[in-house]
Order: structure tokens, then sequence, then C-alpha cells
């Protein structure tokens, strides 16, 4: 990824940040890499007890609604294209574009996660499905998604830390490799929810 | 600006200032050869306890009905043992300890990539090991190191903890793993390329990613079952949906890759040794550093081998069983290549040297057993008998810890600059040696008369070969006793070992011992492998490291 070549700049880095951002950028991947082995042995661990012979859905217990869930993804994506355009304005110079597009993220990753709230509570309150009583489906839909839910939570809050940093100078058009870092991370929170999303809602 | 000219002025030419305050230098320090050397205390503290453990299952085995605990004890002893000498010993002695300590220096550079992330990587490590001790206060587990439900849904508040420590352990095995993957990537010597590096950082560099990926799962496995213990999520128990044979699929997902973490390190010990004290080019450089990357690659295939009698659908049995097989290759490749290093070379029997021969042998028998425990018709037999625990002993401990203790007695100098005793550590290899095989050689055929393991009494038929397990096994510890003196003795009345006491090739041993903190006044370039004992060094610009001279560049220089 040669991250230092996008810096239309470069003129004010030194070698030693160009290297230090090197090592991070080849760090924080192998971290994604990791956490989607994460997300990889509860997937194996829902499709393994998915084939076990019940059925699926269980018996007493609904199809989800795909019709929402599919809107609410929509809303994810959509905070994924917002990030990207957020990073490509910082990259050239345009500081108070590139702040509208990190809070219209925000405040679509919010939308996404109030959906999510919306529809645990129809689910357990309006259906009684519930993490540990419900057996595999409970167990596997919940742990999953909320799983998910709780990256898409933290990518919320670094977003907000990102702000404020922005907001106080952190970054410049040579140096931000925090805002590179988060890019990243949200993406791969978007994937994830494109594989949990055909898993649960359309197998 | 002539510097500038001269030095690029990246991470190479880069050095921090010197730590100050005991508290920042020995405790919170940040350099990786001191991390190393706290792994490697720590570990070995640990080493000691679950071998207490380990002395208490054998002197309970002493009589066929028992007696010296009681059953339940007995459980949470040998599940404790296991897990403690699987996690808090092997894994952070062979990563952490000797990885810290030897490959940045080897790969030429100032410390690894993320010196923070490392060295709180340590101090998770005695945290979660105590953690895994203070089970035995809330009732310990009793399904032993692989804990497999329902036993250990049903059992006391201290699996909850097991799962827990476990876990945290993981997460710094894997933030471990992470660090020395970009580190050996990132931030060799130029001219260090991937068929100069020496095979200790082969084997590191193969480890890496065993440890970043197949934690990872591991940890997915552990907190489903805390959560399923604690909160009632049915991932595990069959009454409610779950089951117990996923637990087997995701620990074992992790499991055998783990059992490669704890060897490739050991490979990597070893063909440090053998070369150097053979006075001999290591034979078949490439086919060992490339069998490494084979084995951790097919590590990953090979997971259901040991549960051929958990019901394993039987399409799948048969190519587990040709995958385990093939995985013998890559392994008996560098026993072959080792054994040809020895051929013809003017061997020197130093105690190290003792170590890593005994290992090719030891582990050379574990090996064969592993073989074949392959072939279903005959694991059928023997899976859950003393003949498995024989052959783990013989790759974890003839294997993975006689790599260790050869690691000790190589390394030790460069790191305290005293040379351990030899008398005492020739005491140490033979006692142990004789006193390892007495004690796991009978298990092999004990299981194969069908003695079940993880059981407090046993048959009275088998009392005398467990009778000598047990004498033999007193010898053992005694043994690693003398081991104990030895480096308790050696740190203040060692003989001084100078930079390079066993004319070894590798970069550590070209700079004082212990190395400066910043490792190489100035990092050197690489023409070549380090193994060619006929020809001069392959490095350029050491010629200062072993003088008075300050590093090139001033420290803290941005
Ligand atoms: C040639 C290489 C090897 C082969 C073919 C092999 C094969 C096997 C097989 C088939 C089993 C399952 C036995 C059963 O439970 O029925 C097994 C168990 C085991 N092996 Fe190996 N093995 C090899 C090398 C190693 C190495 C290098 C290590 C560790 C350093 C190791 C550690 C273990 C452990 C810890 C267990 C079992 C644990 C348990 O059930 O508690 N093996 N091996
Ligand atoms: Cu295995």
């Amino acid at each position: 990824m040669a991250v230092a070549s996008l810096a239309p700049d470069a003129g004010e880095v030194d070698q030693l940040y160009i290297e230090t951002r090197e090592l991070r950028l080849q760090g924080f991947l192998f971290f994604l890499i990791s956490d989607c082995v994460l997300f990889s042995s509860f997937i194996f661990a829902y499709l393994y007890m998915r084939n076990s012979g019940q059925g699926w859905p269980p018996p007493g217990v609904q199809r989800l609604d795909v019709a929402f869930a599919a809107w609410n993804s929509v809303v994810l994506f959509g905070s994924g294209a917002t990030m990207h355009y957020a990073l490509e304005n910082f990259k050239y110079g345009h500081f108070m574009r590139y702040m509208w597009f990190l809070l219209a993220t925000i405040v679509l990753g919010v939308m996404f996660l109030g959906g999510q709230a919306y529809e645990y509570n129809h689910l357990i309150f309006g259906e009684h499905v519930t993490w540990a009583g419900s057996g595999i489906f409970g167990a596997s839909f919940f742990t999953l998604t909320g799983m998910h839910g709780f990256h898409v939570f933290i990518g919320v809050c670094y977003l907000t830390v990102l702000v404020l940093q922005s907001a106080a100078g952190v970054y410049t058009r040579g140096k931000y490799f925090g805002i590179t870092a988060g890019t990243l991370y949200w993406h791969f929170v978007d994937v994830i929810w494109v594989v949990l999303f055909s898993i649960f809602y359309l197998l | 600006m002539s510097v500038a000219a001269v030095h690029s002025g990246g991470i190479a030419d880069h050095i921090h200032p010197e730590p100050q305050g005991f508290i920042r230098r020995y405790v919170f320090s940040l350099d990786h050869k001191i991390i190393g050397i706290q792994y490697l205390v720590t570990g070995f503290v640990f080493f000691m306890l679950s071998g207490l453990l380990a002395e208490t299952i054998r002197t309970q085995l002493l009589n066929p009905n028992g007696g010296f605990v009681s059953p339940e004890t007995y459980n949470e002893v040998y599940s404790i043992h296991g897990s403690a000498m699987v996690w808090l010993v092997v894994i952070p002695l062979l990563t952490g300890g000797f990885g810290n300590l030897v490959f940045p220096v080897q790969i030429g550079a100032r410390d690894v990539a993320f010196p923070w992330l490392n060295m709180l990587s340590f101090w998770i490590f005695p945290v979660s090991g105590l953690m895994l001790f203070s089970s035995f206060l809330m009732g310990a587990p009793t399904a032993g190191w692989m804990e497999y439900p329902p036993v250990s849904l049903q059992g006391q508040a201290g699996t909850s903890m097991w799962a827990a420590a476990i876990f945290l352990v993981g997460v710094s095995s894997t933030m471990t793993g992470l660090n020395f993957l970009v580190t050996i990537l990132k931030m060799r010597a130029p001219g260090m390329t991937f068929t100069r590096m020496p095979l200790f950082v082969w084997g590191q560099f193969a480890t890496a990613p065993l440890l970043m990926i197949a934690t990872t799962a591991l940890a997915a496995a552990l907190a489903a079952l805390f959560i399923n213990r604690e909160f009632g999520v049915p991932f595990y128990d069959p009454t409610k949906g779950g089951s117990p044979v996923m637990w087997q699929h995701m620990f074992w997902f992790y499991s055998h890759p783990a059992v490669y973490i704890m060897i490739l390190p050991a490979f990597g010990i070893i063909s440090e040794v053998l070369p150097t004290f053979a006075r001999k080019s290591i034979f078949g450089y490439k086919m060992i550093a490339f069998s490494s990357a084979a084995i951790a690659l097919l590590g990953f295939m090979v997971w259901a081998h040991h549960m051929f009698t958990s019901g394993l659908a039987p399409f799948l049995q048969l190519p587990f069983m040709i995958l385990t097989y093939i995985i013998g290759v890559p392994t008996g490749i560098k026993i072959f290549s080792w054994t040809a290093t020895l051929w013809g070379g003017k061997i020197h029997y130093s105690t190290a040297m003792l170590f890593a021969i005994g290992f090719v042998a030891l582990f050379t028998l574990g090996g064969i057993t592993g073989i074949f425990l392959a072939a279903i018709p005959f694991d059928l037999h023997v899976h859950g008998t003393y003949f498995i625990v024989g052959h783990i002993h013989y790759v974890l401990v003839g294997g993975s810890m006689m790599g260790i203790f050869a690691g000790m007695y190589y390394w030790f100098p460069k790191m305290s600059g005293r040379l351990l005793n030899e008398t005492l550590g020739k005491w140490h290899f033979w006692l142990f040696f004789i006193g390892f095989n007495g004690t796991f050689i009978p298990m092999h055929w004990l299981g194969m008369l069908g003695m079940p393991r993880e059981v407090a009494t046993y048959d009275p038929q088998f009392t005398f070969w467990n009778r000598f397990e047990t004498f033999a096994s007193y010898l053992m510890t005694f043994a690693i006793l003398i081991f104990f003196v030895n480096i308790i003795w050696s740190i203040r009345y060692g003989k001084k070992a100078g930079a390079n006491p066993w004319g070894a090739r590798t970069l550590e041993w070209q700079v004082p011992s212990p190395p400066h903190y910043y490792n190489f006044k100035h990092v050197p370039t690489v023409y070549g492998l380090p193994y060619d004992f006929s020809q001069p060094l392959p490095y350029k610009g050491l010629e200062e490291e072993l003088t008075d001279s300050p590093p090139a560049v001033a420290a803290g220089a941005h």
C-alpha cells in the first residue's frame, strides 16, 4: 500500500516518519487479519451449528426481517462511501469537506447502531428471541452481530476522536496515519457486515 | 549535513535516549533484550510451579489406588499442569523469551517494530499466569488442558477463570506474533535477504503468523466457552442444541498449529547450535528454512487427527490421515539435514551441543510415534491412553524443553556476560536425559496395554512401570534443580564470556555481551549466510562494535 506516494507534499515528512508509518501500516493490517480470524471462527461456529441437523431457523424462531436489515445495510455502506471521500479530500487538502464527510460517517454509523438496537428490541421483546434462551439461533446471531455492532461502536468513538484531533490540527498533509488507519478499519467493518448480512439474512 | 549523506536518517539511524532508573530499565523496559530476559525468568518460575504439579501427578501414581491426593484434586492438578506447561512455559519461553532476546539482533535491528506493544505483551503474561494458578482457589478445571465440554461446562468457577487466563495469555501471544512478523518483514539490516537470515530467525518467522492467526481462533473458542458457562449461551451445550464436538474443532484448529508454535523456534535454536559446535556449515539451509514455512502452512490442515474417535465424518478421516503423514515429510527433512550437519564435523561436546544432539534423538522418537498416531487404525486403539502422553512428552520435553535448555546454555553468556558452568551442565544433561527416558518410554507400552490417561488410579498390573516412571521423574526433577543452581551460581561466579565464547558467526555474537541497549553502533551490511566457517564473516560495518567509541549516531537525534 503506497501511502507515501499519495501524500501530495511529502516534503515535510522525514525518513524516520516514513519508515515508522510503514511499520504501523503493516502492523495495523496484521491486526485486521487477526480480527478477521476472530470473526471467521464465530462464523464457522454459526455455520457448524446451523448444519447440525435441527433445521434453520430452528423451531420456534421466525425468519429474520430482510427488508429492514437491508435498509440498515445501505446506511452502513453509505458510511463506507463517505469515509472514503473524507480520506480523499484530506489528501488533496480540502479540509472542510473532509470534516463534513467525517461527520457524515459518524452520523451514519450511529444510525446503523440505532437500527440494530431497534432490531434487537423487536427480537427480544417482540418475539422473545434472546441470546441465552433461543438455542443456537440466539447464540450465533446475537454473538456475531453484537461483536460487529461493538466494532462499529469502537469505530464511531475513534472517528469522533479523529474529528477532535483534526480540529486541533494534529494531522497535516504529510502526516495523517491516524486517518488512514481509521479508514481501513471502517472499511473492514463494512466488509464483515457484507458477510454477516449474507449468511444471516440471505442464506 | 555530512551525516545525512551517509545515513538515511530512518529507524536504523535512530537511537532512543538511554533509559534511566531501575524501573524504566528493568521493570517497564522497552528493550527487547530485557523483555526477553523477563519472559525467561517468568517462564522458568511457572516451569517450577507446573513441575511441582507434575511431581504431584507422579507421586499419586506410585500406587495403583493413588492415595496421595484425592481424585478430584488429581484432575485439577493434571489440568493445570498441562495448561501451564503449554501456555505459560513452552510458548512464552520460546517466542517471547528467546525470540525477543535473540532475533532482533540477528537481523541487525535496533529493536522490534513496536517496543511498547512488546512491553504490554510481556506484562499481560505474568498476570494471566497468576489468574490461571488462582483457579485452584475456586475449584480448578478438571477436564485436562483441552477442557472438552460437556465436562468443562460442569466444572466449578475455576474453569471460567481458566478460560479468561488462557484468553489473556493468547492476546499476549497474538501481539507478540504481530510484532515479530512486522519486525522480520520490515527491519532487517541492509543485505539481510530472506535467504540470508539465520535459521533461528526463520523459526520465529514461521511461528509468528501461527501466533497471530491460530491464537485468535483459540480466543474465539475460549470466549464462547466463557459465555456458555457464565451466561448460559448454548454454544457447546448439547441439551440446548449446541455441539461439544464444535469445541474440539475450534480448539484443535488452534492447538495443532500451537504444537508447531512450540517446536519451530526450538528447531531454530538447534539449527544455530549444531553448526556452531560442529564447526561446519549447516547442511541444506534452504531446505530447513522452507520446511519450517511448509510445516507452518500444513499445520493448519491436520487438526482433526485429534478427533478420529469423536465421530468425525468418514469422508474426512482419510484426508486428515494423509495430510498428517505429509506433514511428517518436512519434519523428516530437518532431521536428515541436522544429521548431515554433524556428519564429518569437528564436534565439540559442550553442554549446549549435548542438548542439541539429545533434541535430535528424542524429537525423532516423538515424531515417529506421531506418524503411528496419524494411522487411524492404530490411533483408535491408543487414543486417550498413556501412549499419547508418551508422544507429547517426547516432542514437548525431549523436543521443546531440550531446545530451551540448549538455548539457555548457548545464549546465557550473551545475556549475562558469563558462561554457565560446564560441569554442572553435563550433570544436568545426563541426569535429565536418563530421567526423561525412564519417565516416558514406559508410557508407550503402558498405553498400548490400555492404561488410560488422566485417571487417578490404575490397574495393579501396571504398578511396576508406574513406580519406575515416578522414580525416574524424581531424577529428572533433580537434574532441573542442578540447572537452576547452575544459573544462580554462574550469574555471580561464572567464567567471563567475552563477546563470542563459541566462535559463532551470527550477528549477536559480533557485539559485546550483553549488547548495548541500541544493539549496534552502526547497523551492519550483510553479504551472505552466517554458516560458512571456512570464510571470513559476511558483514561490513562492525569494526567499531567491540571498541569503546560512542555510537555513530547521537542518542535521541532526529
Ligand atoms: C511428525 C510429526 C507429528 C505427527 C504426525 C503427530 C501426530 C499426532 C496425532 C495423530 C495426535 C493425536 C493422537 C490422539 O489424540 O489420538 C497427536 C497428538 C499430540 N501431538 Fe503430535 N504429532 C507430530 C508432532 C508433534 C509435535 C512436534 C508436537 C509438539 C511440539 C506434538 C504435540 C502433540 C500434542 C500436544 C498432542 C496431543 C494432545 C492431547 O491429546 O492432549 N506433536 N500428534
Ligand atoms: Cu496435532
